[in-house]
């Protein structure tokens, strides 16, 4: 950022004093007092102290190990398919010219501007029973889908769904650092296609591809709507089991629990984004 | 189809016809069936009075569900409702963030730049674990169920986007121009109004906007934070997606409801077309 020629005066912290305040007290302390209420209470007797009990229920209750085990295997997937829709439509829009790129950047970045509980319910329309693909098949002839609605796939669909605009838009703007004589010159020598993409390309992007894989792992990691309303009720993936915990089960210290062990599962994912965005702004 | 491909493709060259750009035209045809497909079929629900299944077209269209829908009670509770939501949580927002962006952008003050980068954090933990965390300190402060409750969380969710791009529209602004401005005699507040206003503008515009329609289909917080006082248009869309009731009128209010979305999508091209706004996310 640049600095101006004055001296550094207060002023300004107090013009950013209340938005900072708002955060440390919505965000930072809630943290810091979720880590603290978990593993600081009072036993038995009512004497606080140093416990993890919470932790170890959760961690030898098999309903929970099934619902982190879903999360993490449907948080692996969108991930996998993530990246392997994205990086080929990214990789056409930044080599390609004409009015054809135009529209399918305008297609692949439609879904951010379609709330996640609009899609929800195109979902249940489109590929629920008797939905619209049943009506399709039926038609000409062949046998009706499993449907994925309330299956793990279910989430899955939804939101790969949801987060391809963020991933095209980040990979892209990872590809534009990639200049053209680069690969220009490796064809010249003769490399095919997947050779330039593997030589040439991937290595100048690799940052961007784990900037998008972190940015879409937490936003899957703890999602709520999308497998509330998609997925199966059991297993659950997080988001919908610490609800349940929250508001049906009226628990909230294993809800708290069960968020701060969401955390630690994301914590590596969380500093890399900061760390990459805070590089980026810094240029 | 052969005949309209040269129009399709841009005005045509001296030297030859460009070749077929395949695979722009199976990316196209691969999102539009997954993009827009879905959402065709929401809207084609919206205006069908019956449609049973397996006919490929409704056999009666009609605007009777989009009566009955407006006429409901909930419907409108909740419409008012989640407006004076949006209002006044983007107000709020732009009342303490954009000063705080002026200074941000343009002042100089100690931890001036760990402040600013400060803003990632609630992005950088998954979201649903902090709005546990959150609601169990709303627990104790009475918070839960109550219309400021759900303004409070909602406002957190608000204040990176209403901090950050504002930062980058302030810093844009011509400097030559505001010292000319100076040099003429004008005062700093004038200077502000008549020159630095008017540039940065728009981006702080599109800004507001994304932040009142984001707050707008802000679902999990108001579920979580609002429940069972606070019934916002998504949760009242949740409960009806959940209880199957007539799907007419998930698919009036998804169309209702999309427009706003739209409007945002117009406004925020320039914002989100930017190479800046993948920038802003790491990219």
């Amino acid at each position: 950022m640049e600095t101006t020629g004055e001296s550094r005066r207060p002023t300004g912290l107090l013009l950013v004093a209340i938005p900072v305040l708002l955060m440390a007290w919505l965000i930072i302390w809630p943290i810091f007092s979720a880590i603290g209420r978990t593993i600081w209470r009072p036993d038995a007797e009512g004497v606080p102290g140093f416990t993890l009990s919470s932790y170890v229920f959760f961690f030898s209750d098999q309903y929970s190990i099934n619902n982190l085990l879903v999360t993490l295997w449907t948080t692996g997937m969108c991930a996998l398919l993530l990246l392997v829709i994205c990086l080929p439509i990214a990789l056409y829009l930044r080599f390609s010219s004409g009015r054809m790129p135009a529209y399918v950047q305008a297609l692949a970045i439609f879904p951010m501007f379609v709330p996640s509980i609009i899609l929800a319910y195109a979902f249940i329309r489109v590929l629920g029973p008797n939905g619209m693909v049943d009506i399709l098949l039926n038609a000409v002839g062949l046998p009706k889908i499993r449907t994925p609605y309330l299956t793990p796939w279910g989430p899955v669909i939804g939101l790969v769904w949801d987060n391809i605009p963020l991933t095209v838009l980040i990979l892209l703007s990872g590809l534009g650092n990639v200049a053209n004589h680069a690969i220009e010159a490796a064809r010249d020598v003769g490399a095919n296609r997947l050779q330039v993409f593997w030589h040439i390309v991937l290595p100048r992007i690799s940052n961007s591809v784990l900037v998008a894989i972190s940015f879409a792992v937490l936003g899957i990691f703890s999602s709520f709507t999308l497998p509330y309303l998609l997925g199966p009720a059991s297993p659950e993936m997080m988001g919908p089991f610490m609800n349940r915990t929250f508001r049906e089960v009226n628990d909230p210290l294993n809800a708290i629990t069960q968020a701060v062990i969401t955390f630690c599962f994301c914590i590596a994912f969380g500093l890399f984004y900061v760390r990459s965005v805070a590089r980026n702004q810094g240029k | 189809m052969q005949r309209f491909v040269p129009a399709i493709f841009g005005p045509p060259k001296v030297e030859s016809r460009p070749p077929l750009d395949w695979t722009g035209i199976i990316f196209t045809a691969l999102l539009s069936a997954v993009v827009v497909l879905p959402l065709l079929v929401v809207g084609t629900w919206a205006f069908t009075e019956v449609w049973r299944y397996p006919n490929v077209v409704p056999q009666q269209f009609g605007l009777r569900f989009w009566n009955q829908t407006l006429t409901r009670p909930d419907v409108w509770g909740a419409l008012t409702l989640s407006l004076q939501l949006s209002t006044v949580v983007t107000l709020l927002s732009a009342v303490i963030c954009l000063p705080a962006a002026y200074a941000f952008a343009r002042l100089d003050f100690p931890g001036r730049n760990i402040l600013f980068f400060s803003f990632l954090a609630g992005h950088a933990f998954p979201k649903f674990g902090l709005l546990i965390a959150i609601a169990a300190i709303f627990l104790q402060l009475n918070l839960i169920g109550t219309f400021w409750g759900v303004v409070l969380i909602q406002l957190v969710g608000t204040l990176l986007f209403m901090i950050w791009i504002p930062v980058a529209a302030f810093q844009s602004v011509d400097r030559r121009m505001e010292e000319a401005a100076r040099d003429v005699g004008a005062g700093p507040l004038r200077v502000f109004w008549s020159v630095t206003l008017p540039q940065a503008g728009p981006t702080i515009a599109a800004a507001v906007l994304l932040s009142f329609v984001g707050t707008f289909y802000e679902t999990e917080g108001a579920w979580l934070i609002g429940a069972p006082g606070i019934r916002t248009m998504p949760v009242l869309m949740i409960s009806f997606i959940n209880n199957q009731m007539v799907i007419q009128y998930g698919a009036v209010l998804s169309v209702m409801l999309w427009v706003p979305s739209f409007i945002a999508l117009m406004f925020a091209r320039r914002v989100i077309g930017g190479g800046a706004f993948a920038r802003g996310f790491g990219g």
